[in-house]
C-alpha cells in the first residue's frame, strides 16, 4: 500500500469517521434493505432470511476464541473464506462471534465446514447457546480481578456441544464474564453473569500508594481526591499524618469491593487467594416473557483454580441443569424463575444462603413496557 | 505467601506449561491465538496462574489524539502495551478490503493481534508503541476509519443489525447511527475529554433489543409500536393447520393474557390496550403475525453496567416519531450532565442524586408534545461482596461437592 502522502498532525484533532455503513453492503443487501419478510433457520449457525423481492440471503456464525481475540493470520483466514464463498462482507457480532453473509444454502454450509477444518464452529441461534461473552481483563487491561477470557475458554469447552446444537436447551442462552466489577463483558442482564470481584476491602499499597494522594494534607481542605471521592460508601478516609503528608484508611466493614478505588488508583492490592466470581442468574434486555431485567445473585463467591476453573464450570453447569429440569419450552432463565419462584430456584441449585444472596424478587416494568399506559 | 512474595516471583516455566491447557479443549483457544503474535504472553501466564496482576495502567500519547488510545506497562517496567480502538461502520458490517487494511495496519505497526469484535463496539488493535504516530495517519488515511471512543468521552456507538439483515427492523438504526455520530453538535465532543464521565448510545430496532441497549447505554433507542401486533389471519391458519403453530400455545404464553383464540371463527384476537410489545407470539408464528403498522421509536436514558451507585436498566423518556427529534433533547442532557454531574458519575447516578426531574423537565421542555413514560428504576445494586472468612470457607465447600458431583472424586 502505497504511503506517499504528507498529513498534518494537527488535522487529526478531527476524528475521521468510517465510510459509511451501506459502503460495506454486497450489491443483495442493498437492494432489499429493509425488505426482508421472513426467515428460516437451517440448523444451528445458518439463518435464511427472505426478502419480499424473494431473493434471500444466508448468514453464517462462526465461534471466534474468548474475548474475539485473534492474530492477523486467523483474521486472513476468515477474509479468505468471506472472498471465496461469502459476499466478501463479514459482520461482528455483539456476542464477539462472526458472521459469514453469502447468497446460498451450499455456499453456506462450505463456510460452516472451511472454518470447522481451521478449528472454527458455527452454530448459535435459536434454542442454544448464542455466545459466551468475555472482557479483556488480563489481555489488555489493568484493573482486573480475575481472567475472564480464560474462564470463558473453560466453560466454551464444556458448553460447546450446546453451542453447535448438539445438546438442546430449552431457549436461548446468553453468557458474560467480566474479569472485575466494572462488567466490561456488557451487561449485568444476562442470563448467566459471572462476574469477578476482589471478595475484600482493597489494601493500599504503603510504598506507592502516594502516587494517588496529594502531597501536603492542607490539600484535603479544598477539595476530596479522587480516590476518596469515587467510593460511593464513603469507606476511604484520608487524614493529614503528622508529618503533614496525607494517610490512607480502607474501612473493612464498610467496604463493598465495587472496584471503584482501583479504577482511579493503581496502587490497591488484594490477595489473590480471597479474589472469586459471583455468579448473576435470569437478566436479560429482551422484553419477552417477563420483560428486561438485571440479573439476580445467586452465587456470592465462587474460588478460582486456573487454568481449568472447575468450581466456576461446575457452578454453571448446576444452574444450566436445574434451568433445563424447570423450563418449559421456550422459557428462558429469568422467566423461569419468575415461574418457580427464586427461593425455590436457589434450593435446586443448593447454594448456602448468606446476607450476600438474599435476593428480592424484581416485579416491575422496565424497558418498552414503561410506554406501555399511553399506547 | 504474602502479596509481596507474590510479586518478586519470577515468570516460571511453570506458568507457561500450565498455560498449554488452556489450548487444549474442543473450543477455539486465545492462547493459541496469542501465541502466532508478538504478544508478551509470559506476563499473561504468571497473571493467570498468580492470581495477580503484572500490570499498572499507563499513559500514551499521541499528538493531538485525546481519545482512542489505552496503554499499560509492566510491573517490572521491562514491557509497556500500547492499543487504539478504532471506529467501526454501523452495524459493525466489514467488508473484505477493509479487514485487508485492519490486517496491514496490525502486521506493519500492530504485534499482529487484535480484537476483532470489542464490546463498546469498536476493534480494538494492539500497536508497538514506537510506531504508534505513524499508525494514526495509516489508519485515518489508509484504513479510512480513526481511533476514539475512550475516555471521558462518547464511547463507540453501537447499532443491531437492523433493516439490513433483520425482518423485525422498525426503524433504521444504522441510519440512526450515523446520525448521531456525524452530527455536528455530537461530533464535536469525539475527540475531548470533556464529560464527568463516558456516554453512550446504542440503537436497538425491536423490543427484543439485540444491541442491550437496555442496559448499557446512557441513551437508548428501541423500535416499537402502538396498539396490538399485525396478524394475518389467513396465513395464522395456514401455519396452524401445518402444525407449525399452536394456537393455545399462542395465548398461554402471551405475558399480560391479550391474546385469546376463537376457536368457532378460527381467529386469533389480541388486545391492543394490553399488549405489552413482549414479541413472544410474534417470534413463535412470524410471519403470520408481525410488530403494529404504528411504529414508534422508545427513548429511554441512563442504564449502565459500571457506575457509582451499581448497574441498573434505563429510565424510559418518550415515544418518538423520528429519532432526529431526540437531538435538541440529547443536547439539552448533555449540558445538564456536564454542568451538574461530580467527577466519575455516569447519567444514571446524576439522576439517582438530584431526581428524575432534571430529565423529564428536560424533556417537557425540548419534546413537548411527544408521549412520556412513567419511568421505574431499581435499588440500589452491587455486584463486589466482602465475605467473611466463614463465608469464603462455606462457598468454597459447595463449589467443591459440586466439582466432585460432575468431574468424579479425582482432583
Amino acid at each position: 500500500m502505497a504511503e506517499t502522502f504528507v498529513p498534518d498532525p494537527s488535522e487529526r484533532i478531527n476524528k475521521r469517521l468510517p465510510m459509511p455503513y451501506a459502503a460495506q453492503f454486497p450489491d443483495i443487501i442493498k437492494r432489499n434493505y429493509g425488505k426482508w419478510v421472513d426467515r428460516k433457520f437451517h440448523g444451528n449457525g445458518i439463518i435464511e432470511h427472505i426478502s419480499e423481492s424473494g431473493e434471500s440471503i444466508f448468514t453464517v456464525k462462526v465461534g471466534l476464541p474468548p474475548n474475539s481475540r485473534i492474530s492477523v493470520d486467523t483474521l486472513k483466514k476468515i477474509i479468505d473464506v468471506a472472498d471465496s464463498y461469502g459476499l466478501k462482507v463479514v459482520r461482528a457480532t455483539r456476542g464477539m462471534n462472526v458472521e459469514f453473509i453469502t447468497d446460498s444454502l451450499d455456499k453456506a454450509k462450505k463456510i460452516v465446514d472451511v472454518m470447522k477444518g481451521y478449528g472454527f464452529p458455527a452454530g448459535g441461534w435459536e434454542n442454544s447457546l448464542w455466545h459466551i461473552t468475555s472482557c479483556t481483563a488480563y489481555l489488555t487491561c489493568s484493573t482486573f480481578a480475575v481472567d475472564a477470557p480464560s474462564i470463558t475458554k473453560a466453560l466454551y469447552d464444556y458448553f460447546m456441544p450446546y453451542f453447535t446444537g448438539e445438546e438442546k436447551l430449552p431457549s436461548k442462552l446468553d453468557i458474560f464474564v467480566s474479569g472485575c466489577t466494572n462488567i466490561c463483558a456488557g451487561t449485568l442482564a444476562g442470563d448467566i453473569v459471572v462476574v469477578g470481584h476482589w471478595g475484600q476491602a482493597p489494601k493500599p499499597d504503603p510504598e506507592k500508594i502516594k502516587f494517588c494522594l496529594p502531597t501536603s494534607a492542607e490539600a484535603l481542605k479544598k477539595v476530596t481526591p479522587d480516590v476518596a471521592a469515587v467510593c460511593p460508601v464513603n469507606a476511604i478516609k484520608l487524614y493529614a499524618k503528622e508529618d503533614g503528608s496525607v494517610g490512607i484508611e480502607v474501612d473493612d466493614k464498610r467496604c463493598i469491593a465495587c472496584g471503584r478505588c482501583k479504577n482511579v488508583c493503581d496502587y490497591f492490592d488484594w490477595d489473590p487467594d480471597k479474589i472469586g466470581v459471583g455468579v448473576f442468574v435470569g437478566g436479560k434486555t429482551s422484553n419477552t416473557g417477563s420483560g428486561p431485567r438485571l440479573a439476580y445473585r445467586i452465587v456470592p463467591w465462587v474460588p478460582l483454580n486456573p487454568p481449568e476453573y472447575r468450581e466456576v464450570v461446575a457452578v454453571v453447569r448446576k444452574i444450566v441443569d436445574v434451568w433445563k429440569k424447570n423450563a418449559e419450552p421456550g422459557e428462558r432463565i429469568g422467566d423461569t424463575i419468575d415461574r418457580i419462584g427464586l427461593e425455590e430456584f436457589m434450593r435446586q441449585v443448593g447454594v448456602p444462603k448468606s446476607r450476600h444472596n438474599a435476593c428480592i424478587e424484581v416485579s416491575w416494568n422496565f424497558g418498552v413496557r414503561q410506554f406501555i399506559k399511553y399506547v | 505467601m504474602t502479596i509481596s512474595d507474590i510479586r518478586e516471583q519470577k515468570i516460571s516455566e511453570d506458568d507457561m506449561k500450565a498455560l498449554e491447557k488452556l489450548e487444549k479443549g474442543p473450543w477455539p483457544s486465545h492462547v493459541t491465538e496469542l501465541k502466532k503474535t508478538r504478544y508478551p504472553i509470559e506476563y499473561y501466564a504468571w497473571g493467570v496462574m498468580h492470581k495477580y496482576s503484572p500490570w499498572y495502567s499507563g499513559s500514551f500519547r499521541v499528538r493531538y489524539v485525546f481519545s482512542g488510545i489505552l496503554a499499560r506497562r509492566s510491573r517490572d517496567g521491562k514491557v509497556s502495551e500500547v492499543h487504539f480502538r478504532t471506529y467501526s461502520p454501523a452495524g459493525r458490517f466489514l467488508s473484505t478490503a477493509y479487514l485487508k487494511k485492519i490486517a496491514y495496519v496490525a502486521e506493519q505497526y500492530g504485534i499482529g493481534l487484535l480484537e476483532f469484535a470489542g464490546n463498546t463496539g469498536a476493534i480494538v488493535i494492539n500497536i508497538q508503541p514506537d510506531k504508534a504516530d505513524q499508525a494514526i495517519d495509516i489508519i485515518r488515511n489508509v484504513m479510512g476509519s480513526d481511533v476514539g471512543g475512550s475516555g471521558d468521552t462518547f464511547r463507540e456507538f453501537y447499532a443491531c443489525p437492523g433493516p439490513a439483515l433483520c425482518e423485525f427492523a422498525l426503524y433504521d438504526t444504522l441510519a440512526a447511527m450515523d446520525f448521531f455520530r456525524s452530527h455536528p453538535e455530537i461530533y464535536k465532543f469525539l475527540n475531548t475529554q470533556l464529560f464527568p464521565y463516558k456516554l453512550k448510545m446504542k440503537f436497538s430496532g425491536c423490543p427484543f433489543d439485540c444491541a442491550g441497549a437496555n442496559a448499557r447505554s446512557d441513551f437508548t433507542f428501541i423500535g416499537t409500536w402502538v396498539g396490538a401486533p399485525e396478524v394475518d389471519q389467513e396465513k395464522l391458519r395456514e401455519m396452524i393447520k401445518s402444525g407449525k403453530v399452536d394456537p393455545k400455545e399462542l395465548a398461554k404464553r402471551c405475558p399480560s393474557g391479550a391474546i385469546s383464540w376463537d376457536d368457532d371463527k378460527q381467529q386469533l384476537k389480541i388486545d391492543g390496550d394490553r399488549c405489552l410489545k413482549a414479541m413472544n407470539c410474534i417470534k413463535m408464528a412470524f410471519p403470520a403475525i408481525k410488530p403494529g403498522k404504528n411504529r414508534k421509536i422508545a427513548m429511554l436514558v441512563g442504564s449502565h453496567a459500571q457506575a457509582h451507585y451499581g448497574p441498573r436498566l434505563s429510565w424510559g423518556v418518550a415515544l418518538l416519531d423520528d429519532y432526529k427529534e431526540a437531538l435538541p433533547f440529547i443536547l439539552k442532557v448533555i449540558d445538564i450532565y456536564s454542568n451538574n454531574a461530580p467527577r466519575r458519575h455516569r447519567l444514571a447516578d446524576l439522576i439517582l442524586r438530584r431526581g428524575f426531574r432534571l430529565i423529564s423537565d428536560a424533556a417537557k421542555e425540548t419534546l413537548p408534545d411527544k408521549p412520556k413514560a412513567a419511568p421505574s428504576s431499581h435499588l440500589r445494586f452491587t455486584t463486589g461482596v466482602v465475605l467473611s472468612d466463614d463465608e469464603r470457607v462455606t462457598y468454597a465447600e459447595w463449589a467443591k461437592s459440586l466439582v466432585k458431583d460432575y468431574y468424579g472424586g479425582e482432583q
